[in-house]
C-alpha cells in the first residue's frame, strides 16, 4: 500500500517537473497525461480491497464475499474520457500555434510576440 | 537555476502528498456497500460500473458526454478546413487486405461491447472507442481523401447530434413518466429480468446514444487533427 502511495507521488512530481521545467509544448502535454495516470493509478488504490471481485454481479448479489468499491471505477472512466478530450484539445492547440510561428518552444515563442 | 528552483518545489509538492495519503483514516464505506447490496435490486443491471454512470450518477455522465461533445467541435472549428493528407506513404496491399478484413469484427467487437455494456463489462464509452478505430484505421491506411468519402462528415456530425438529443431526450421522458431528469426505476419503466439483454429501463438505451457520441466525437477530433494546411 504505502509502496503504491509513493509510486503515485513521485509519478506526479514528476509530470509536474516535466511541466515546469521543459520548453517544448509537446513535452508539456505529455507531462499533463503522466499527471492524470498519477491520479487514475490513486483512484484504482481507493477501489482496491484486498481478495474482492470486480463489481459484475451475478443475479443474487449475496454470491460474494467481498467486492471492489465501483465508485471510484466510474470516476476514474470520467477521469479518461475527460483527460482523452483536454489532450485532443492541447494537441490542435499546439498546432495551431506552430502554424503561426513555425517553433514549439515557448522561449521563443516569446521572443516573436515582443 | 529555474530546475533546481522546480525540483524544490516538486519534492516540497510530493513530499506533502506523500504525508497526505499516509495519514488518511479509513474511508467510509457506506454508499459503496449501499451500491453493492441493493444495486443489481434497484436498477436491474448486473455491471454496477455502468448502474452508476448511467443510473445514479447519469447527469454526471451527461456533463462528460458534453465535454466531448464541445472539445470535438472546437476541434473541427480550430484546424484548418482544407484537407491536403498529412500521411503521404502508400502502405503494401498486404496492410490494405488486412485492414479491410478486420473492420467488419472490429464493428462486430464495438457494437457487441455497447449492446452489452449493463451485462459484462463494457459500455457506451469503451465500445464507441472501438467503433472510432474504425475510421481512424482507414484514415491511416487508406488516406483522408478516401475516409472522408466513405464515411462523409454530415454523417459523422449527425450521429453526434443524434447522440446528445438522445441522451436528454431519455432523459426528459423519465420526467414526461413522472419521475426526476433521467429518472430509470422512479418513472415506472419496466426494468425487466437482470441478466437480459432487454432489461435495466433506459440504462442500454443511453449507452447506446453515448456509443455514437463518443465514436462520432472520436473520428471527428482525429480526421481534424490529421489535416493541415
Amino acid at each position: 500500500m504505502e509502496t503504491t502511495f509513493l509510486a503515485i507521488a513521485v509519478l506526479f512530481g514528476l509530470g509536474l517537473y516535466i511541466i515546469l521545467t521543459h520548453q517544448n509544448l509537446i513535452k508539456i502535454a505529455m507531462g499533463i497525461g503522466v499527471m492524470e495516470s498519477a491520479i487514475i493509478l490513486l483512484f484504482i488504490i481507493f477501489s482496491y480491497r484486498p481478495g474482492g471481485t470486480a463489481p459484475i454481479l451475478d443475479a443474487d448479489a449475496q454470491a460474494y464475499d467481498l467486492i471492489v468499491d465501483p465508485i471510484p471505477q466510474a470516476l476514474s472512466l470520467t477521469a479518461i474520457v475527460i483527460g482523452a478530450a483536454t489532450t485532443a484539445l492541447m494537441l490542435a492547440l499546439i498546432i495551431k500555434i506552430y502554424n503561426r510561428y513555425n517553433t514549439l518552444y515557448i522561449d521563443e515563442i516569446k521572443k516573436l510576440k515582443g | 537555476m529555474r530546475k533546481f528552483a522546480s525540483l524544490v518545489v516538486v519534492v516540497i509538492l510530493s513530499s506533502l502528498l506523500m504525508m497526505t495519503f499516509l495519514s488518511l483514516s479509513t474511508a467510509d464505506y457506506e454508499l459503496s456497500e449501499h451500491y453493492i447490496n441493493y444495486g443489481v435490486e434497484e436498477t436491474k443491471a448486473l455491471n454496477l460500473v455502468t448502474a452508476i454512470l448511467f443510473d445514479y450518477r447519469a447527469f454526471d455522465t451527461l456533463g462528460e458526454a458534453t465535454v466531448v461533445f464541445a472539445v470535438a467541435s472546437t476541434i473541427a472549428f480550430l484546424v484548418p478546413k482544407r484537407t491536403a493528407s498529412m500521411i503521404s506513404a502508400r502502405f503494401s496491399i498486404i496492410m490494405q487486405q488486412t485492414t479491410s478484413l478486420v473492420i467488419p469484427f472490429l464493428f462486430i467487437i464495438g457494437a457487441y461491447i455497447i449492446a452489452y455494456g449493463h451485462i459484462s463489462p463494457g459500455g457506451g464509452f469503451a465500445g464507441g472507442v472501438i467503433l472510432a478505430v474504425i475510421t481512424i484505421l482507414i484514415t491511416v491506411t487508406f488516406g483522408i481523401r478516401y475516409s472522408d468519402r466513405q464515411v462523409r462528415s454530415r454523417i459523422k456530425s449527425f450521429m453526434e447530434s443524434f447522440g446528445a438529443m438522445g441522451f436528454v431526450l431519455l432523459g426528459l421522458l423519465g420526467m414526461a413518466l413522472g419521475g426526476n431528469f433521467l429518472a430509470n426505476a422512479n418513472s415506472h419503466f419496466n426494468l425487466g429480468v437482470p441478466g437480459d439483454l432487454i432489461s435495466s429501463g433506459i440504462i442500454p438505451h443511453l449507452n447506446v446514444m453515448t456509443g455514437l457520441k463518443v465514436a462520432a466525437g472520436l473520428s471527428i477530433m482525429f480526421n481534424s487533427l490529421i489535416k493541415e494546411e
